[in-house]
């Protein structure tokens, strides 16, 4: 560090001559200030940054000095200074031609250019929701990727899936890469440890603290993310962090503090009480069975007067925090740009916390016209207390609201219950932490020896620890204590994992430019990528000292370990062709060798081709018609597996009680001949403006082809294996991308933009591997029999979610023993003890599909003067999920709808003969006024045990994002140290509208990394609503 | 030229180094080739779960146990999905398969012996439940969709495999021994697994008594170098925490429902149904909160809550159910069963089966716990010792069920004996109009074998060896 000084110490001086003073005004087309816009003299290393209201000052060579003026957002302009000595400019919105994105490897590129559909997302645009999670902070703003935030866990994973489902392998991880300043970066969703599924573990990418965030670069095709290979076959996105400006140094500062709440709770009946078949029973188990909560009263007079809701008494509000500093500056020569940010996150579960800290420093070292160097480092510490949402939610459910949950403690420390299990006493002792530390590196070198050519090398780490511990105290030992079941007899379990991603790639460009209209690019790259995981697990159960909480104190030890090599080394190509800047042909070429694979099968290549065409600069268009461009790609990615798979291999285990180790044989069976998978991408789009570009059109059609998947296919027990890993099956993935871009109004004071996505996903599984019918992709409990299920079956869409129903009457009608015939009367039982209730139907059917038909948002983004408004709404349409809640709440008597148990009733539907039923029953249970028995009741007789009442329609709508800001004005700032200052509001998932009736449906009881995460959104840790406050300051 | 030079410097240095920075697929984590021994800890421990997990899917046919739940598929003959009980069978049969050819492999006949005898208790398991099973196309992965053979077949391998394991064990010239530790069944001990393949095979022979070639003088061979004492039992008692059912037991009492006894076998030993009580409940059972003992109607559930106690479960501190009980794959009380009902087949010997049905009652009380004046009260009870004379079928067959406790060969005796129980009933909400017969295939077979998979007309239909 102390070098790095001494050197702009050194170098600064030689830039400093000066010979004419220049000031002026930077300002939109609208005339509105841009500040802080960069102006730098031409072919000098002469730059100067504009102050908060667009003026500037800088000190030039003469009257032939040029000035480039630049800024983010805007197109870059030059003007000759000439006799002037104020210098007034507009600047051009960038959001017109010149734009440039982020692409593969970097590599800026024309967007005009693209022969492909790709997005970027403006850092700002991302902080306004002041989301924790990157990902989450990307919902809603591009089209074709989808983006579902698990819950409201603290730092909770959120999946991101761009365009559909591209694996048949339930297990395979279909989210996209991610690649932080050209380093491959884990983006992973770590389960190590008891339950961690379903304990809303972060993503990896959550790490990075948004405001570090330049931009968003999302690459969707195969042609897109083809030099990224296998890689990138899901997509790319790729984080620019941000870096420093020449100039004064300048320090920005924000700290923003928010309030969430829980956003959707169940409804809950209040007027039964506990017990079982309407006896009450202060003790019992059952939660609601009991009689109403009069009734209840006149027999215990400590009865309360209301039930409680029990789900919301057991969550809180939680908060969140965070405070960020960033500093940058430097000289064209030597720039540095650093930030440290804080954050932390109390959830609505109680005793469920999240912890960020991260710190970044850039670095831009310009040795010579020739030579740049760019290092950064990035670290992050995260972690927290996560704790079993599944375990929680199920823990509520059977807590009997007579009783205030929130009492959990009795003052000697043991559980307070009435008998079941407290759900909070658990989530304050029973504890799963985890403890990132993390260093993301890299270093780049830019060599430019003549105008053709240039040399680009990068290498990259990302390195974590992972520390996990889960630990419960043992029983105090005190005479008539309540112990926590999970507990046990007390334990401590630690995993230790580590992770390192070593990237290194070579880039070599040539460029030349064979006529004035006509030129060329070649790229030759190579890739190495050094993957390597490691994890040892200790467990110790039964505590001596009960909370004593290591290892040290443990009676039963077992430990254990696993390690993962992985490596590829590519080769890959690139040329492009450019004629008079309206046409463009990009070819690409990839070839890969990997470790994974058995030689001869190890190396693979696969090439793709795109096309783009500005139609606009060529022919005549009405004056409204700004611009119009066409683009096709045509992509092919080869993709190997996971490491061990060409082998059987056998495992052991050892008996705690006695000691001996069991080896057996691997359920898997290895495949040495297995060889790359394919996906082929097609790809059409257009992208179209109007009326001087205010309107904005980008279409996109696309339709993708995974076959050969390496997919571990089930097979049948009898064989020895349950699976085998092999190439069987072929998925496709059809949809159409759109995205409308509008300022409606736009004048000097007053500006309105407004963004459109809308996509659509369509896919089919075509084939699977020969003699199979079906690949079970996961599976959720339901009370009698009634599990839901989601497979991949052949020729029907991926996703599918298969359970019982009620029995329908076909009459005549054939049965295809797979569709629920809703245009079918149901069938009611007219004998036996469910006489006069509807027929349950075992058959697993298919009950509906998790992929929702379509996804779409709308970002508004106001400005009036000092003022800005931003809102987005977002909706996914058209899929089911379990609600495994439900189907609890239905048997423990907690649904609103089990209030009916005492109103007689007559089911619809036919009886076995077709005659229409007319049977007056009860719901409830035990001896009702027309003194039949009806036991148990219908809802946990018949109701519970029907599927199809719990895959319910998840489809929602909601006001993602509320954002209002206040630029402070700078006359307020006066002749302070304070640049500019911006306070503002913020509201994220202010109103949800959805049918489903369990917490949001966007939640998740699978973990973000599991393909099996999207049909389930039962027992989850429930979304949340937060109000932010945040306060942001230049200086 | 230069560059060419340099081209192929690179060429030639960097692939081979290539190559060799990609030799990273070896697993670190997990060898190729088992410990044979490892492999008889395995196939000796799972063979014994696997005769507990079938345990558990007869326990409501035979009415051991009733759901707590009313109308539970458990209970009323609506096709169960035994997939994990099929593929956990499977499985160990797998890694028997690997012990057998690594046995080979390395000379160790004892190896061999032992994997013979488990793969014909697994096979038979198979066979006693469904009939034809997949077996010659099995477990070695040459197919992925093995096909079936057919039941008589599988019945007769599962014969020839104790012979064959009999005369391997007989053989001196093993180069490895039984490992006495990782044996969990007989500690290292030869003449044990011969005495057991003998009373299994005495166990097979017996199924026969439907068929013409049924041979009670086959039967009484294998049982005469069968077990001696219940010390030569076959059993396991080291678990990885607790005995299965004590996990049952255990769950119970957690809450989570289950061992709920049925009122067919609680009545059958509190006295209801014979006039005798039974002094082996108390060590089994839990008392009601009535202080008595009380069973679930199968197909009703539980007529309270189910948890207050209101009905008897398995205790968690009972025979079969305590942390570190025997799992026991084939008992020396069975065996004197066996006998006592092929002697009383034969006919020309009423008095030895009535020996070995009194000492098959004595063992089984003796292995239970039950004290010695206890045992000698039941015993002598008029009920029970009725004198050779009077010896039924049905004696022998109340003894053995009420003897063989949770073991999935009373299901074979229940359909041999036509479910003649006294007293014994169609579970209540039965969707069969008589007694279950056989399972149907496991949905695991149905969506990955499916083509072969024979198709089960009726749960009422009988195995060949029941008509």
């Amino acid at each position: 560090m102390r070098r790095l000084l001494t050197l702009i110490f050194f170098l600064s001086p030689f830039f400093l001559f000066a010979q004419k003073q220049v000031t002026g005004k930077v300002s939109s087309e609208s005339g509105a200030a841009v500040p802080f816009a960069t102006v730098k003299e031409k072919g000098k290393e002469n730059t100067v940054s504009a102050d908060g209201n667009g003026n500037y000052n800088i000190t030039v060579t003469g009257n032939n000095a040029v000035l480039v003026f630049s800024s983010a957002e805007f197109q870059e302009k030059e003007l000759r200074v000439g006799n002037n000595s104020r210098l007034d400019v507009q600047l051009a919105s960038s959001t017109e031609m010149s734009e440039v994105i982020v692409t593969a490897f970097g590599i800026k590129k024309q967007k005009r250019s693209l022969g492909y559909s790709a997005a970027e997302v403006d850092g700002e645009e991302l902080l306004k929701t002041r989301q924790p999670n990157l990902v989450n902070a990307l919902q809603g703003k591009v089209a074709g990727v989808q983006i579902n935030s698990g819950g409201g866990a603290p730092g909770q994973g959120a999946s991101i899936l761009i365009r559909g489902v591209k694996s048949l392998d339930p297990g395979k991880n279909s989210q996209p890469l991610f690649v932080i300043d050209g380093v491959v970066m884990d983006n992973s969703t770590n389960t190590v440890g008891q339950q961690a599924e379903v304990r809303g573990m972060s993503n990896r990418a959550a790490d990075i603290n948004p405001d570090d965030i330049e931009s968003v670069s999302v690459l969707k095709g195969g042609a897109a993310s083809a030099l990224y290979g296998q890689a990138g076959s899901n997509g790319v996105v790729i984080i620019t962090t941000k870096s420093g400006k020449a100039g004064k140094l300048q320090v920005g500062a924000s700290i923003s503090y928010g309030i969430d709440e829980v956003n959707k709770f169940p409804d809950v009946q209040m007027k039964y009480s506990q017990g079982f078949s309407g006896v009450y029973d202060r003790n019992s188990f059952w939660p609601s069975w009991g009689p109403t909560v009069a009734d209840a009263k006149a027999i215990d007079p400590t009865h309360p007067n209301e039930i409680f809701h029990h789900y919301k008494q057991g969550y809180n509000d939680g908060s969140q925090f965070r405070a960020s500093v960033n500093m940058s500056g430097g000289t064209e020569a030597a720039l540095l740009s650093s930030s440290l940010s804080y954050f932390e996150q109390a959830g609505t579960i109680p005793f469920t916390t999240y912890k960020n800290i991260s710190a970044r420093v850039n670095g831009t070292f310009k040795f010579s016209s020739k030579l740049t160097f760019n290092p950064s480092v990035y670290y992050i510490k995260s972690g927290g207390y996560r704790y079993n949402a599944d375990r929680f939610n199920e823990s509520l459910t059977y807590w009997s609201p007579r009783w205030d949950v929130k009492d959990y403690i009795k003052p000697d420390g043991t559980m307070q219950s009435y008998g079941n299990n407290n759900p909070i006493f658990g989530a304050a002792t029973n504890r799963f932490k985890d403890d990132v530390n993390r260093i993301i590196a890299n270093m780049n070198l830019v060599y430019s020896p003549v105008k053709w050519f240039d040399l680009n090398y990068r290498f990259g780490m990302d390195q974590y620890s992972d520390f996990r511990s889960y630990t419960a105290p043992g029983p105090k030992g005190l005479v008539g204590e309540r112990t926590y079941e999970d507990n046990g007899m007390g334990f401590v379990n630690e995993y230790r994992i580590q992770n390192r991603i070593l990237n290194s790639n070579a880039i070599a460009s040539f460029k030349k430019d064979w006529t004035s209209k006509f030129n060329t690019t070649l790229r030759l790259g190579n890739e190495v990528r050094d993957q390597y995981y490691n994890r040892l697990t200790a467990e110790g159960a039964d505590l001596d000292i009960p909370d004593l909480l290591t290892l040290n104190n443990t009676k039963n030890r077992t430990a254990s370990q696993y390690e993962e090599r992985y490596r590829i080394v590519s080769a890959f190509g690139e040329f492009t062709s450019s004629y008079d800047n309206f046409l463009f042909l990009t070819v690409t070429g990839r070839n890969d060798w990997t470790s994974t694979l058995a030689p001869g099968n190890n190396s693979f290549f696969y090439p793709s081709v795109s096309l783009a065409g500005v139609f606009s600069d060529k022919i005549k268009l009405p004056s409204w018609w700004s611009y119009g461009k066409l683009r096709a790609s045509w992509a092919e990615i080869g993709k190997d597996y996971e490491p061990y798979q060409l082998n059987t291999y056998y495992n052991s285990y050892v008996l705690q009680s006695s000691g001996q180790v069991l080896w057996t044989r691997s359920d898997s069976k290895g495949e040495a001949s297995l060889k790359p998978e394919r996906t082929t991408t097609l790809e059409f789009g257009t992208e179209l403006r109007f009326f001087k570009n205010r309107l904005g059109v980008d279409f996109n059609w696309y339709k993708l082809n995974s076959r050969d998947q390496i997919i571990p296919v089930s097979i049948s027990p009898t064989t020895g294996f349950t699976s085998i890993v092999s190439n069987a099956g072929e998925i496709e993935n059809k949809g159409i991308e759109l995205t409308l871009t509008g300022n409606p109004v736009k004048t000097k004071d007053f500006s309105w933009d407004v963004t459109v996505n809308y996509s659509a996903n369509r896919n089919k599984v075509l084939s699977i591997k020969e003699g199979l019918s079906e690949i079970v992709v996961a599976s959720q409990f339901g009370y009698v029999g009634s599990r839901v299920t989601l497979k991949y079956v052949p020729s029907y869409a991926v996703g599918n979610l298969y359970g019982t129903s009620y029995q329908r009457y076909y009459a005549g009608t054939t049965d295809d023993g797979v569709t629920v015939r809703n245009d079918l009367p149901i069938v009611i039982a007219s004998t036996g003890s469910n006489r006069g209730f509807p027929v349950r139907d075992v058959t697993q059917r298919l009950l509906g599909n998790s992929q929702p038909k379509w996804i779409g948002g709308i970002v508004n983004t106001l400005r009036y003067k000092q003022f800005g408004l931003s809102f987005q709404f977002d909706a996914q349409q058209g899929m089911e999920k379990y609600n495994q809640l439900g189907n609890f709440m239905s048997a423990f008597g907690i649904a609103k709808y089990t209030e009916d148990r005492d109103t007689p009733q007559t089911y619809n539907g036919v009886l076995s003969d077709g005659t229409p039923n007319t049977q007056v029953v009860y719901s409830g249970q035990g001896v009702k006024p027309d003194g039949r028995n009806y036991g148990a009741g219908y809802y946990r007789n018949v109701f519970r045990g029907v599927s199809e009442n719990f895959v319910e329609d998840a489809s929602w709508v909601r006001l993602r994002n509320v954002t209002a800001s206040y630029t402070l004005p700078t006359k307020w700032l006066g002749k302070s140290f304070v640049k500019n200052a911006t306070v503002s509001i913020t509201g994220n998932n202010l109103i949800l509208w959805t049918d489903f009736s369990g917490y949001d449906p966007e939640s998740s009881s699978f973990s973000a990394g599991s393909t099996a995460a999207s049909g389930f959104a039962g027992f989850t840790y429930p979304a949340m609503r937060s109000v932010l406050f945040t306060i942001n300051a230049n200086f | 030229m230069k560059h060419n030079l340099l081209y192929i410097f690179l060429l030639v240095v960097l692939l081979p180094s290539c190559k060799k920075y990609l030799d990273v697929n070896e697993n670190p984590n997990s060898p190729t080739r088992p410990p044979i021994n490892g492999l008889l800890a395995q196939s000796t421990y799972q063979t014994a779960l696997n005769v507990f997990r079938t345990g558990s899917l007869t326990a409501n046919y035979v009415q051991y146990f009733a759901s707590p739940n009313p109308a539970s598929t458990s209970d009323i003959y609506e096709p169960i999905d035994a997939s994990g009980t099929w593929t956990s069978i499977y499985n160990t049969m797998t890694d028997i398969y690997d012990m057998e050819k690594l046995g080979a492999d390395v000379g160790s006949t004892e190896h061999q012996g032992v994997a013979k005898i488990l793969m014909s208790i697994n096979l038979k398991l198979l066979h006693d439940l469904w009939g034809s099973v997949p077996y010659s196309e099995a477990l070695g992965a040459t197919t992925l969709t093995p096909t079936y053979d057919d039941a008589k077949t599988l019945y007769d391998k599962s014969l020839a495999l104790l012979d064959e394991g009999i005369t391997l064990l007989g053989q001196s010239n093993s180069t490895f021994k039984l490992d006495n530790a990782l044996d969990f069944v007989h500690k290292g001990n030869k003449a044990a697994w011969i005495k057991t393949a003998n009373a299994l095979k005495a166990r097979y022979l017996l199924l026969t008594t439907k068929k013409t070639t049924f041979s009670a003088d086959n039967v009484l061979a294998a049982v005469a170098n069968a077990y001696t004492s219940n010390a030569d039992d076959a059993q396991v008692t080291n678990f990885d925490i607790r005995n299965p059912w004590a996990q049952v037991a255990l769950n119970n009492a957690a809450l989570l429902l289950g061992g709920f006894l049925s009122t067919q076998y609680v009545n059958m030993m509190n006295g209801t149904t014979y006039g005798v009580t039974d002094p082996r409940l108390p060590l089994i059972a839990t008392l009601t909160k009535f202080g008595d003992y009380r069973g679930t109607r199968n197909g009703v559930g539980r007529v309270g809550t189910g948890i207050n106690q209101e009905e008897s479960y398995i205790s968690t501190t009972g025979y079969f159910s305590s942390t570190n009980s025997p799992l026991i794959i084939i008992s020396y009380a069975e065996i004197k069963f066996i006998e006592a009902e092929a002697r009383f087949r034969k006919g020309n010997d009423m008095p030895g089966a009535y020996a070995a049905y009194l000492d098959g009652i004595r063992a089984s009380m003796n292995k239970i716990g039950v004290s010695t004046a206890n045992r000698d009260l039941y015993v002598n009870d008029p009920l029970v010792s009725v004198g050779s004379g009077s010896l039924t079928l049905a004696l022998i067959m109340r003894e053995k069920y009420k003897a063989l406790f949770l073991n999935p060969e009373t299901w074979n005796d229940a359909r041999r004996f036509n479910y003649a129980y006294k007293d014994f009933a169609l579970p209540v909400n039965a969707v069969l109009t008589t007694f279950i017969r056989r399972l149907d295939y496991p949905s695991v077979e149905l969506s990955r074998n499916g083509a072969n998979v024979p198709t089960v007309g009726s749960l009422a239909d009988k195995l060949w060896w029941d008509q």
